[in-house]
């Protein structure tokens, strides 16, 4: 009798281990149990399993979400975070993410968000709202020096959280600002159950370094740590208790593991892609894109230009007040660029459709103003968009009093050679490329023009220090679709109002006009109302040429074919914004 | 001897100091830092952005900048990156390793193949087999190493015998070890034939130099004389003899090893000390440049020291003065 | 005999393959800054003796160039154009720079149409064209270095290993402190705080300057090396029991010594400084745009697959190998062995 019992309470024992193991372990799919509240994507049904090889082209520099500011970190800690509302790259709208919903008070200054129930850290720890008010103490903590709360400050106030219930929270802005809830994409919440002691010794902006342990690194985005050698490459693993289900109830993500190749060069890259070691690459540039589209019969490859980005590259003058006893060059130069006829005579010159063409073998869009047509929301399409004309060029010269010598020289009124340098930064071969051709547009008008390379820094320190240059090339990328990022650069006083930092108060009608328009949109919450606002900023920037835009390049993503759900988008992270959701097609050994 | 060693000794390290003082003068002229670049970012306030700088502490004097330095090797954390966030010695010691594993191997094929063709060939001297050999390591000499490296690359996607960079293909850490060992292996190849292609012309002269000025020596033709065998001349008499310059050769070939394969590891995408470097030199992460280059110096001065101490074993001449 | 024969041949194939790159005003067909926009990444213009009617003409002559569509970036030859190459053409416009500006070129064809013999690049400016011009650039600054770091290194060298002792340990510690140090930063640093009106040719001659002058410790140690086995020498020691002063010393019985090694040592080091210009222009402290130079012709192959498709574009590196492999013979011959390069005593 007794022996009976102790036998059938050995199979007892076994049975409840068994259960505990295969609920511990991954290779079970977890069905989304009753109270948790997962949000079900629209979507492919995929299977699971399998291994994804993309790459980068730095180490990341730190896995923190608090100090990160490099492109690859940013890159890994999307793939293992979440935020509250989240920006859809391909809609280039907002969506609902770790906030469930969320309610506006009247005024506009009121957010009060309700968390989802029941979901859990990738380490199985339980989310609720102290998680979110710790995160948001985090970021806001002037000690801590983190990048993010420059973008939780409105009108240069930071935002308030408060918890009202146990997975409800409630922010409160300053001010009304039109595009609040886009503030929130991308702030990570943290955990607090690991991150609250370190916080309390101070000790919080050294965490999760790259050397730290998988162990350590709790997150609620689709993957978690699995393993980092420095230099070679990075992967990611599944984390089991994601809260995102596809149509069919399948918990995301697809794939067992996402493996991240450290690959210095785009060369290398491209390499790597042919021989099958890489699986997709996020961009490509325009020569290597071709380079592909040749052999593509023999590969088992996808290409895709999706056409203009948010990046925008363009000339611009140095229109900085500088001292006259240090740069008195600059001073009698900068009596030309000043003169929008210069500047527009200048931007008539250019022969845009050949830099789309020579530099980037046609896979660019040209541009007149900031906005570049992949910003479906925002760009105006009435912006004048005049060819190259040097007969116009050379006759809005000639209004403004510079006239051409026998030789062939432009001269100023004063009877000067207009002659001036362009600083590059070679290490961007295609904006080297485009000054070689302005350069040469704008000798036909008799303007004698340098090219100086100086290495990236150095271009830097010229630019935000000394003033001490005449006229670059650069591009810069949009961080966001919504034109509130970039207030910085277009209104006066801003800190990347890069071709004029000195310039804290307006000093010409446009720029005043610009400057009011832009705090108009910010504080409106009518979008049409912002879009005519920001339609005659565009119209500004296209008259009177603060800087003169050229090219927007397209951009160009390549993937095997067997990758199922893949719908690269032209904003935030081109190919693998929906990583959760991409799986094989076909079955694949890892 | 004793006293000048101890003497050179003290040199070296005095050398060594000095290019610390120099290096951390140098990359202070250069303009620019590595939060310049945040600048750039319209997302990023200049009050974040001033506060970072000076909690590194780049906004202090060049004096006090050393002497914090100073400390932090002190600790055994030779400065610390602001780039990876974290001390710089755990960062180079990895990729130091990975980096002497590529040059070492590189260094001992390329002196197992250079010193037999050499000697042969200077045996044979006006021959078929020198002729050969030294239109091979001209053409080999004037190659530079990135067409030798883009070439090789080129060739291994072609043919996918060979794996097109990195040191280990992705995902094979949990293999066994001969497994993984083997990938090594095969990662390992390309790098060091072009490393290999690009060290041996010069040793291959060296080594025939040498062994030419050997052979014309009266006491190699007295042996000769005598009847000796030519083998047993050429083991016996010539290669004690020959050995001397290439002692030093060797010693100074030291020195190499952590600095000749920076534009190979970075075509190749080997994950060494040349890309961390590299990248460290443009984006600014001053300390990353200092330690990498007060540890090329002391494998430099060692490398020396190295062959002074050897020659002096191996050549009683100098033993005598 | 044969090494002889093979010193006058390399140096006579050096001088013959220098003169187009010195005359390149005669011997370029065309500008190197001209941009034709029509023909970028233009294959090397095929030379044809039959046209395409079958008829055998002894001057030979080239077809027109088209681009393939209006809008895209690929060409292709029509053969219904054609124009003979003619010899010494007119010179159809002076190139801003050049000393020499010769009113004939030596050959070309009519003057709107063209003939690309090495293809043209990414801004259709023709390639042959910018390899001889290039080349003055990166010779002159392969000379200019190769000049500086050995005529400091022939001083600090003799210096040394004639006084010896603690001269010449601060002189040898320098040079090891010389070799280790990144010099990098101090051309960037250069570089950065350069004018900007500087004209980019004089900048690029400042820069090879700095490399030349910072160089001086390779050469000084193997000039060390040559004094001092000199020193030991029987006469000179004679020379020095006579009272003779040390500069006679140093001028009369040292130098001659020393000028075969350095001599040796130009032919080696030329090549190297010509290749460090390439590296420069790789990390854009090179030649600045659009004036040419075999470095930043160069830099533009970055891209392996411009390699595969547009192979005409190594012209400058393909250059480089005849010229770096008749420098090495000319070393080679003007020496019994081949000589020690770098030895640590």
């Amino acid at each position: 009798m007794r022996r009976r019992g102790r036998r059938g309470c050995i199979w007892i024992w076994i049975w409840i281990i068994s259960f505990w193991l295969a609920l511990g372990s991954d290779a079970v799919p977890q069905a989304a149990t009753g109270n948790e509240d997962v949000l079900a994507v629209a979507g492919d049904i995929g299977r699971r399993g399998g291994r994804l090889v993309a790459s980068l082209h730095s180490d990341p520099k730190c896995l923190s979400p608090i100090t990160a500011v490099d492109a690859s970190s940013k890159e890994i800690i999307g793939l293992l975070f979440a935020d509250l509302i989240h920006i859809n790259p391909y809609t280039q709208h907002t969506e609902a993410a770790l906030a469930k919903s969320w309610k506006a008070s009247p005024d506009g200054k009121r957010y009060t968000m309700e968390l989802r129930h029941g979901i859990r850290f990738s380490d199985g720890s339980p989310f609720d709202a102290d998680d979110v008010v710790f995160s948001f103490k985090v970021y806001l903590d002037e000690k801590v020096h983190s990048p993010q709360r420059d973008l939780l400050e409105v009108a240069g106030k930071p935002i308030q959280v408060r918890k009202i219930g146990p997975y409800e929270v409630e922010f409160e802005l300053p001010q009304p600002y039109a595009v609040a809830e886009r503030m929130f994409d991308s702030v990570r919440i943290l955990p607090r159950h690991l991150l609250e002691h370190v916080y309390e010794e101070g000790k919080i902006s050294q965490v999760w370094r790259t050397t730290a342990n998988p162990a350590e690194i709790a997150g609620l985005g689709p993957f978690r740590l699995k393993q980092y050698i420095p230099g070679q490459q990075l992967v990611l693993e599944r984390n089991p208790f994601y809260w995102k289900v596809d149509p069919s109830g399948t918990r995301l993500p697809y794939l067992d593991e996402i493996a991240f190749l450290i690959v210095p060069t785009e060369d290398a890259e491209v390499i790597r892609f042919q021989a099958g070691d890489i699986d997709v690459i996020s961009r490509i540039g325009a020569d290597n894109y071709d380079a592909l589209a040749r052999d593509q019969r023999a590969g088992a490859y996808q290409l895709q230009d999706l056409g203009p980005g948010l990046e925008y590259n363009f000339l611009f003058f140095n229109l900085n007040e500088v001292d006259p006893q240090k740069l008195p060059d600059l001073r009698r130069k900068q009596e030309w660029f000043r003169r929008p006829e210069f500047r527009e005579a200048v931007s008539a010159a250019i022969d845009r459709e050949s830099i789309v063409r020579l530099v980037y073998h046609n896979r660019a869009t040209p541009l007149w103003d900031q906005v570049t047509p992949g910003n479906k929301q925002w760009v105006n399409p009435a912006v004048p968009q005049p060819p190259q004309s040097l007969a116009r060029a050379t006759a809005l010269l000639h209004a403004a009093g510079f006239t051409r010598r026998p030789d062939g020289v432009l001269v100023d009124p004063r009877g000067q050679a207009v002659e001036f340098s362009i600083l590059t930064n070679p290490s961007n071969a295609q904006r080297t490329k485009v000054a070689t051709i302005v350069q040469d547009d704008l000798s036909q008008l008799g303007m004698r023009v340098h090219i100086v390379p100086l290495e990236f820094q150095a271009v830097m320190t010229r630019i935000f220090d000394s003033y001490d240059y005449e006229a670059a090339v650069l591009g810069l990328v949009s961080g966001d679709a919504d034109p509130n990022p970039e207030i910085n650069v277009w209104t006066s006083g801003g800190a990347t109002h890069l071709w004029a930092l000195t310039e804290k108060k307006p000093t010409t009608d446009w720029q005043a006009e610009i400057d009011r328009l832009m705090r108009l949109q910010t504080a409106t919450l009518d979008y049409r109302e912002r879009k005519r606002a920001y339609d005659r900023v565009q119209e500004l920037v296209a008259q009177f040429d603060p800087v003169i835009c050229v090219a927007s390049p397209h951009v160009l993503v390549a993937a095997k074919n067997t990758i199922g759900g893949f719908k690269p988008a032209v904003m935030g992270d081109y190919a693998l914004w929906n990583a959760d959701q991409l799986y094989w097609r076909l079955d694949r050994h890892p | 001897m004793i006293f000048a060693f101890t003497r050179r000794l003290a040199q070296s390290l005095f050398v060594v100091f000095g290019v610390s003082v120099l290096a951390f003068l140098l990359t202070d002229l250069a303009p620019g830092e590595y939060f310049e670049e945040m600048k750039l970012n319209p997302q990023i306030s200049p009050k974040t952005v001033a506060a970072l700088r000076a909690e590194h502490g780049l906004d202090r004097p060049v004096a006090s900048r050393y002497a914090l330095w100073v400390r932090s090797v002190a600790r055994g954390e030779f400065g610390y990156s602001f780039a990876y966030n974290c001390p710089v010695w755990p960062l180079l010691r990895t990729r130091a390793c990975n980096t002497l594993v590529l040059t070492i191997t590189a260094l001992f094929f390329s002196w197992i193949i250079a010193i037999p063709t050499g000697i042969l060939a200077a045996v044979g001297v006006g021959r078929w087999l020198d002729q050969f050999s030294a239109v091979c390591t001209s053409f080999l000499l004037s190659t530079p190493d990135v067409l030798i490296g883009l070439v090789l690359l080129a060739f291994a996607l072609h043919t996918r015998w060979f794996p097109t960079g990195g040191m280990r293909d992705a995902g094979h850490v949990e293999t066994s070890l001969f497994a993984a060992g083997r990938d090594f292996a095969r990662h390992l190849i390309l790098p060091v034939m072009a490393l290999t292609a690009g060290t041996i012309p010069l040793l291959f002269r060296h080594v025939r130099s040498a062994t030419l000025d050997v052979l014309d020596s009266p006491f190699i033709v007295a042996a000769r004389g005598h009847g000796i065998s030519r083998t047993r001349i050429l083991f016996r008499h010539v290669l004690p003899v020959a050995a001397n310059p290439l002692i030093s050769l060797f010693g100074v070939s030291m020195g190499t090893l952590l600095g000749g394969s920076l534009l190979i590891e970075v075509i190749m995408s080997w994950p060494g000390l040349g890309p961390l470097l590299l990248h460290a030199v443009l984006e600014r992460d001053v300390h990353v440049v200092i330690a990498a280059t007060v540890f090329s110096t002391l494998f430099l001065t060692i490398g020396n020291l190295l062959a002074d101490v050897l020659l002096y074993m191996a050549d009683p001449r100098i033993r005598e003065d | 005999m044969i090494r002889k024969n093979k010193r006058r041949f390399s140096a006579a194939a050096l001088v013959l393959l220098l003169v187009p790159v010195a005359g390149a005003g005669f011997f370029a067909p065309y500008d190197p800054i001209t941009q034709n926009r029509d023909t970028p990444l233009a294959p090397p213009t095929p030379i044809h003796f039959v046209d395409q009617h079958g008829r055998f003409h002894v001057r030979p002559f080239v077809c027109r160039w088209l681009a393939d569509d209006p809008g895209g970036v690929g060409t292709r030859e029509d053969c219904s154009q054609t124009s003979p190459i003619r010899l010494f053409v007119r010179n159809e416009r002076p190139v801003e720079g050049q000393t020499l500006n010769p009113s004939l070129r030596l050959f070309g064809t009519d003057p709107q149409e063209r003939i690309f013999l090495l293809g043209t690049d990414g801004y259709g400016r023709d390639q042959f064209s910018r390899l001889l011009y290039g080349g003055q650039i990166s010779l002159g600054a392969g000379l200019l270095a190769t000049g500086l770091s050995l005529g400091l290194g022939i001083l600090a060298g003799c210096v040394a290993g004639y006084f010896g002792s603690w001269v010449d340990d601060t002189i040898m510690r320098a040079a090891e402190i010389f070799m280790a140090l990144p010099w990098i930063y101090l051309l960037l640093a250069v570089r950065a705080f350069l004018p900007l009106n500087l004209d980019s040719r004089q900048a690029f001659l400042l820069l090879i300057g700095v490399i030349g002058v910072a160089g001086w410790a390779r050469p000084s140690r193997l000039i060390r090396g040559v004094v001092l086995s000199g020193k030991q020498r029987g006469y000179v020691l004679a020379a020095r029991g006579f009272g003779v002063s040390t500069a006679s010393i140093m001028r009369r019985h040292i130098l001659p010594q020393v000028s075969s090694v350095a001599l040796t040592q130009v032919a080696l080091l030329v090549p190297q400084y010509i290749l460090a210009e390439v590296t420069f222009s790789f990390l854009g402290l090179g030649m600045g745009e659009p004036r040419p130079s075999w470095g930043n012709m160069l830099a533009g192959l970055q891209n392996y697959y411009i390699l595969t498709a547009h192979w005409w574009m190594l012209a400058s590196g393909l250059a480089l190998l005849p010229i770096f492999l008749l420098f090495y013979s000319f070393a080679d011959s003007l020496q019994r062995n081949f000589p020690d390069l770098d030895l640590a005593r």
